[in-house]
């Protein structure tokens, strides 16, 4: 299992106990008197047969309050997202948190910084580069790259898996789209791993039938979820922080009765995004000082349900490059995330409002993890870190540490040494070609390309694989989801690809 | 009387005064005024909020709050037109909607006001709307364009099968495609065919005139 890192401190609060109880009582109230839309008639039915004022007209579902509060406490408090080679599986919950790959549609060039579909090609290189990070212990690979070139639609998500599998030993975040699930769900078994798939919410109070469907078909097959709260403050969700807290806490409660009726003790977590709208743009202001303020709010409600979390304050930037605001935004939204006791932190390779995504930024990224992680973790006081005796005994001036061992016992265990940021002195810097973090990153990317071997599968296991994405083509095929044109050209990309 | 009458209808809209746009509507109409030169009058506030929003002088709060004001007014109108027989001038007629699947509503909403600020006749069939529906909309109003949003990468290929269906009832030729939403991207725009594609609500107008050749 991979321990990820422990907060050694008091999670950061920034609303009293009392506060958070009145959110939660204003969620319990709107989820009774209002409740939610859901658009599944088969979880309509369950919701019916279980207590619940169900309009199936509207697809309107009140939930009473003890039903709300009854599931919530059923919902188990840590679960494993486990991986194919067993020695990366997670624990998620109580004060262990992990960061995992980030989400980006496109690919960005670093020169041009224009952005295009990724190849299968450099698909596979994200992800050995995820598989070699140190501080990345979730791989996400649906959600680097969602577009593949030459790849139709329906079958991006399930030849990323497929890519995040071969070329990653860890761990594996998945989603749902169009049926993939079910042969998500079938590489899983084959694997032995079980996904952590993210289903969408629509704010407000709704919930997709696709989103319903999938969370069925994964809750039935033991596979845990992670609902997805995302809101744009003033738009889809109420405007001030508070506000969006009650919507969300009825959201969340709305998805724990829904799983707990499908499969009582069902493992879930939440994962949110409550940001304001850019009221000019209409875009979502990530990485907003008020989005870390509901991402304290948020971790804080989640503790009190005893409901693992999974934040995504810092897992872009709405900057377009690698720059300053890329690293200041990513880095203080993960930071405040982690502080506050979230579980799961989406951070390492994405940015661009989720449209751009690449490896040299997941390396950059790590860094800034590891420096969170080790931080979080705190310092031990005791008798040998406090050294009084050796203060002593070196004394003042001309005296110093630099020969003692306990400078070589302690010089790297407290601090993190990052990898690629430019640590040179400056006449070394000019005279080394005055090279820069991204321009490490980028050595360090071709290193890792070099040098980095994931764990391979199986032949039973490549061959179960390819099996079930065969199938996944035909069932697309014979549906019309994937035309005679786009078959000519999804078979090329494959050839090409090797 | 009726220039006063119109200067409050304009005040209302600009002020999202949504129930005062109403009362004054039915106002109008039982003073037997033009319910053209009402809707008329009623696009200029409108547009006027559109240009402050564009000048970056006006925000989404506003221009949507005004776009409520509107459509409180607009359908009182619209049932005074179609009884008198009469057909007003627009710019063109766009049928949109957030396909099947995706209940995202809010880039969709700033796309038909500023359309309905630039003269254009919106046709909004709202959220999770089934390919059948944009099929029959564009035969009902005879539109000259189709609008389609999309958030998320899961509903984005609805977009795609509502542009087969267009082809296989014979309409693709007749109406311009443009697509949106966060889950779309130009080359996603030409993959499945759409004719335009732009990520702000601004810039789908502009696409709007441009496919009408305004």
């Amino acid at each position: 299992m991979l321990t990820g890192f422990t907060r050694k401190f008091r999670p950061l609060k920034i609303v009293s106990d009392e506060e958070i109880e009145s959110i939660h009582r204003g969620g319990l109230y709107v989820l009774e008197k209002t409740g939610m839309r859901i658009e599944h008639d088969r979880a309509l039915k369950l919701f019916a047969e279980n207590d619940c004022r169900v309009d199936f007209d509207e697809k309107r579902v009140r939930i009473p309050a003890w039903l709300a509060e009854k599931c919530v406490r059923q919902v188990p408090s840590s679960f494993v997202v486990t991986a194919r080679d067993g020695e990366s599986d997670l624990m998620i919950g109580g004060d262990t948190f992990y960061f995992m790959q980030g989400m980006g549609m496109r690919y960005v060039d670093l020169d041009t910084w224009e952005t295009r579909q990724a190849t299968i090609r450099e698909h596979k290189e994200a992800m050995i580069v995820a598989d070699a990070l140190d501080n990345c212990h979730l791989a996400d690979a649906v959600f680097a790259y969602t577009e593949l070139d030459g790849v139709p639609p329906v079958m991006t998500f399930l030849e990323t898996l497929a890519s995040g599998l071969r070329y990653s030993g860890k761990a594996q975040q998945y989603g749902y789209q169009k049926d993939c699930e079910i042969f998500a769900i079938k590489m899983a078994k084959a694997l032995g791993v079980n996904l952590n798939p993210e289903l969408d919410t629509a704010s407000p109070l709704s919930l997709y039938g696709g989103s319903v469907e999938a969370a069925f078909r994964y809750v039935e097959a033991d596979i845990p979820i992670q609902p997805c709260v995302g809101v744009a403050m003033g738009g889809e969700g109420p405007m001030t922080t508070s506000s969006v807290m009650v919507m969300a806490s009825a959201t969340i409660m709305g998805w724990a009765v829904l799983t707990q009726l499908i499969k009582p003790g069902a493992p879930i977590s939440i994962q949110f995004g409550l940001k304001p709208m850019d009221m000019q743009r209409g875009n979502p202001l990530f990485a907003s000082v008020v989005n870390s303020m509901t991402t304290v709010m948020m971790n804080q409600l989640l503790r009190k349900y005893q409901i693992p979390s999974c934040t995504s304050a810092g897992f872009t930037s709405l900057s377009k490059k690698i720059d300053y605001q890329c690293g200041y935004e990513k880095a203080m939204g993960t930071l405040i995330s982690a502080l506050s006791g979230g579980h799961l932190h989406i951070f390492q390779g994405g940015s661009t409002a989720e449209l751009m995504y690449n490896p040299v930024l997941s390396i950059l990224d790590d860094d800034i993890a590891g420096w969170i992680g080790t931080f979080l973790q705190g310092v031990n006081v005791n008798d040998e870190t406090l050294a009084i005796d050796l203060i002593n005994q070196v004394g003042p001036i001309p005296g110093h540490f630099l020969g003692t061992a306990h400078t070589r016992e302690w010089w790297q265990k407290e601090n993190f040494f990052p990898k690629v940021a430019d640590q040179e002195a400056y006449p070394v810097w000019v005279k080394s070609g005055k090279r820069d973090a991204l321009d490490l990153a980028k050595d360090r990317m071709q290193e890792i390309l070099a040098t980095h071997t994931p764990k391979p599968l199986t032949s039973d296991q490549e061959q179960a694989i390819k099996d079930i994405l065969q199938e996944a083509r035909e069932y697309y095929r014979e549906r019309g989801m994937i035309s005679d044109d786009e078959w000519s050209v999804y078979m090329n990309a494959l050839e090409a690809a090797g | 009387m009726g220039k006063e009458l119109l200067e409050k209808l304009q005040k209302a809209i600009k002020e999202f005064d949504t129930q005062a746009a109403e009362n004054l509507t039915k106002q109008a109409m039982q003073e037997k005024m033009d319910p053209i030169q009402v809707l008329d009058a009623l696009t200029d506030a409108i547009r006027e909020v559109g240009d402050g929003f564009g000048k970056g002088e006006l925000f989404l709060p506003e221009l949507v709050g005004a776009a409520n004001a509107m459509q409180k007014a607009t359908p009182i109108l619209e049932e005074e037109i179609k009884k008198s027989g009469a057909r007003r001038e627009s710019a063109g007629r766009v049928v949109i909607g957030s396909v099947h699947g995706d209940m995202h509503n809010i880039g969709k909403t700033m796309v038909c006001t500023l359309l309905t600020a630039d003269g254009f006749e919106v046709i909004d069939l709202g959220i999770n709307v089934e390919t059948g529906q944009f099929i029959a909309a564009v035969i009902e109003h005879d539109a000259n364009i189709v609008a389609m949003s999309a958030l998320l990468t899961t509903t984005a290929q609805e977009q795609k099968n509502v542009i087969e269906a267009l082809k296989a009832e014979g309409l693709r030729d007749s109406v311009k495609i443009m697509v949106g939403g966060g889950a779309i991207s130009e080359s996603f725009a030409e993959s499945i065919g759409a004719d335009g594609y732009d990520p702000t609500a601004p810039g789908a107008v502009e696409l709007a005139r441009k496919f009408i050749g305004k």
